[in-house]
C-alpha cells in the first residue's frame, strides 16, 4: 500500500525501430508534471503517442531519452514488473487484465499480493475472501456470491470491472487508464466510466487517463492533455476544461493539427 | 490377465510423474517444453551413473531428479536469450527452440555420465529393493502398485499445495495472462523457471523410476517422451475432465493409467512394439485436432 505520487516527465522521448525504414518518434520530448491526486485526461489522434506515453511509463519498453520520476524516484531504467507493485493499470481490451481460466478469487487475491513478494503461504485466504466480498460488493454486479466462479464466465463489462479493482485494490501509487472503456457498450462504459470516477475521488489516486472520447475527456478528471505526434499540444486546468465544450476541443484540436502540419511542411522545406 | 492389469498400472503410475511435468508445461506455463526427451533419460542416467558407483539408491534418485530440475533451469535461461521482447507470451519458436537446444545438448552429457550408452542395472540394490527389505514385501506386482500410488498421491498433493500458494497462483497467471501477471508486479521470468524446473524434475523422476524398474538405464529412452506425455494429459483431460486444478492433476494422472493401458492391450492385439510411437503420435494428432474439424465441418 502506497500513497497517491507525484509525477514528473521531463524531456521524454521514445523511438521506435531507430535508423531503420521504419523508424517511428513515438514521443517528441514529453514534459509533464503531474501532483499527487490529480486526475489527468489525456486525448488525441490515432499515433499521437497518448498510449505509449503510459506504456513508457509503465516500463513495457525501454525509452530512448528523457527521465521518469516517479513520488520522487527516478524509474526511467527500471524494471516493467517493479514499477508495477506501485503503478495498477487498466487496458482497452477486458480481457487483458484478468486471468480468463482462473477464478474470481484467485484473480482477487494475485491484486491483493501486488506491492509484496510472493510466498509460499495460501494465496485464497478467509480474511482475503472477505476483502473480496466487500470490493466486489461496490460493483453491484452480484460478483461477490460468486467467487469461485471462472473470469472466463463473466462479461466484457464484468470483466473490466474487475480488472478496474484488480488495478485498485492494493492502493497504487499511480493508476494508469489505456482507453479502458472504449470496447464495451455505451451503458456497460457509462457504468465503469462512473465506477471508476468513484474510486479514483475515494482513494485520491494520481491518474492518467487515455481516451479517444472529448465527451468523456472533458468531464471526467481535473485536467486534459491533448497530444499531437508525440508532444504535448495543450494543456487545460480543470477551470479551462470547465469553460469548454465538446465542440470547442474538436475546434482546438483541428488548431492544434492544422499548426503541427504546418511545421512538419516548414521542417521538410 | 492379473499380471497385464498390475503391469499396466505399474508403467502408468511410474510415467504419470513425467505427465505431471509435462502438463505443468503445457498446460499451466502455456510452454510446449521439448526438454522432456532429454531430461526424461538424463534421470535414468544420473541415478544409474551413481547406483552403479555405490550410492545410496535414495541419492542416486534424487540426484536424478535434481538434475532433470537443472536441466529445466537451462531451458528457462535459453529461453530468456532468445526471446525478443517481452510481451511476445504467444510466440512459442523461442520456447520450442530452447527446449530443442537442452534436449540436444542433453544427448551429449547423458552419454557423458554414463559413459557408455547403456548401463545394466541388475544385481544392484535400487530404490524399489531397498523399500521392499525396509516394508518385508517384495516390490513386484500389486505390492509395487501400491507403492507406486502412494507416491503418486505425495506427489499429486505437493502440487497441488504448491499451485494453491501466493506462489503457485502466479505460477497458473504466468500461462493464463503474462501481460496482466506483469502488470502486477511479477517477474514472470523468474516464475516461468522455477515452473520448468520442476516440471523437468518431474520428468527425471520418471526416467530414475523407469531405469530402476526395467534394470537399465539407456540413452534412448526419451525418445517420443513429449508425445507420450501430451497423449496422458489429453486422455486425462478429455476423460476424466477439468473442473478445478486439484480435480485435473488426478485426471492427469488417470490419463497417463489410461494410455498405459491402450499400449498393453496394443502390444495383445499383435501391434509391434516399434510401431507404438506412431501410434501414440497418430492418437495426439487426432485428439488435438477434433476440436477444428468439428469447427469446419460445422461451418460446411
Amino acid at each position: 500500500m502506497s500513497a497517491p505520487a507525484t509525477l514528473d516527465i521531463g524531456a521524454l522521448r521514445k523511438v521506435f525501430f531507430p535508423a531503420t525504414a521504419n523508424e517511428v518518434v513515438a514521443l517528441n520530448g514529453i514534459d509533464l508534471e503531474v501532483p499527487a491526486g490529480q486526475f489527468v485526461s489525456i486525448i488525441g489522434s490515432n499515433g499521437s503517442g497518448k498510449s505509449t506515453l503510459l506504456n513508457a511509463v509503465a516500463g513495457t519498453f525501454p525509452v530512448s531519452a528523457g527521465k521518469i520520476v516517479l513520488d520522487g524516484r527516478d524509474v526511467t531504467r527500471q524494471a516493467e514488473h517493479v514499477r508495477s507493485r506501485t503503478i495498477g493499470r487498466v487496458f482497452q481490451d477486458p480481457r487483458a487484465g484478468t486471468a480468463p481460466s482462473m477464478t474470481i478469487e484467485e484473480n482477487l487475491a494475485i491484486s491483493l499480493l501486488r506491492s509484496k513478494r510472493s510466498s509460499l503461504r495460501r494465496g485464497v485466504t478467509n480474511r482475503r475472501r472477505d476483502v473480496m466480498r466487500a470490493q466486489l460488493a461496490r460493483l453491484h454486479m452480484g460478483l461477490e456470491d460468486r467467487l469461485k466462479a471462472g473470469v472466463n464466465k463473466l462479461s466484457g463489462g464484468q470483466r473490466q470491472a474487475m480488472s478496474l479493482l484488480m488495478a485498485t485494490i492494493a492502493e497504487p501509487s499511480l493508476l494508469l487508464l489505456d482507453e479502458h472503456t472504449a470496447a464495451l457498450d455505451p451503458k456497460v462504459a457509462a457504468t465503469i466510466m462512473q465506477l471508476t470516477a468513484a474510486i479514483v475521488a475515494e482513494r485520491g489516486l494520481t491518474t492518467l487517463m487515455v481516451t479517444h472520447n472529448m465527451e468523456l475527456a472533458l468531464r471526467y478528471g481535473d485536467r486534459l492533455i491533448m497530444m499531437h505526434a508525440g508532444r504535448v499540444m495543450l494543456d487545460l486546468d480543470a477551470g479551462q476544461k470547465a469553460a469548454l465544450e465538446v465542440g470547442d476541443l474538436i475546434e482546438k484540436f483541428h488548431e492544434v493539427a492544422g499548426e503541427a502540419f504546418a511545421v512538419d511542411r516548414m521542417l521538410l522545406e | 490377465m492379473q499380471v497385464i492389469i498390475s503391469n499396466a498400472l505399474e508403467q502408468g503410475l511410474i510415467y504419470c510423474f513425467m505427465v505431471l511435468g509435462v502438463f505443468l508445461t503445457f498446460r499451466v506455463l502455456d510452454f510446449p517444453d521439448l526438454t522432456v526427451d532429454g531430461s526424461l533419460p538424463l534421470g535414468a542416467a544420473v541415478t544409474g551413473a551413481l547406483i552403479v558407483g555405490g550410492h545410496s539408491p535414495l541419492l542416486a534418485t534424487a540426484a536424478g531428479v535434481g538434475a532433470g530440475m537443472c536441466a529445466g533451469l537451462v531451458t528457462g535461461f535459453l529461453h530468456l536469450l532468445l526471446k525478443s521482447g517481452e510481451s511476445d507470451s504467444t510466440n512459442y519458436g523461442p520456447k520450442l527452440l530452447a527446449g530443442i537446444l537442452t534436449m540436444t545438448a542433453l544427448y551429449t552429457v547423458n552419454l557423458r555420465v554414463m559413459g557408455r550408452s547403456n548401463i545394466p542395472l541388475l544385481g544392484v540394490e535400487t530404490i524399489f529393493e531397498k523399500l521392499g527389505a525396509f516394508l518385508s514385501l517384495t516390490m513386484v506386482g500389486w505390492n509395487l502398485v501400491l507403492v507406486l500410488v502412494a507416491l503418486a498421491i505425495v506427489v499429486k498433493y505437493l502440487l497441488d499445495w504448491l499451485l494453491h500458494t501466493e506462489f503457485g497462483l502466479t505460477l497458473l497467471a504466468t500461462g493464463d495472462n503474462e501481460q496482466m501477471i506483469r502488470a502486477m508486479g511479477t517477474n514472470t521470468n523468474f516464475t516461468r523457471i522455477v515452473g520448468l524446473a520442476i516440471a523437468n524434475g518431474l520428468v527425471a523422476l520418471t526416467g530414475s523410476l523407469v531405469a530402476q524398474q526395467q534394470g537399465f538405464a539407456d540413452v534412448g529412452m526419451g525418445i517420443g517422451t513429449i508425445v507420450a506425455g501430451l497423449a496422458g494429459v489429453i486422455m486425462g483431460e478429455v476423460i476424466f475432465g477439468m473442473r478445478s486444478i486439484s480435480w485435473v492433476l488426478f485426471s492427469v494422472i488417470g490419463g497417463s493409467i489410461v494410455y498405459r493401458f491402450l499400449i498393453a492391450i496394443s502390444l495383445r492385439l499383435g501391434i509391434q512394439p516399434t510401431d507404438l510411437k506412431l501410434l501414440t503420435a497418430v492418437l495426439v494428432v487426432v485428439a488435438l485436432s477434433i476440436p477444428t474439424v468439428r469447427r469446419k465441418v460445422v461451418r460446411l
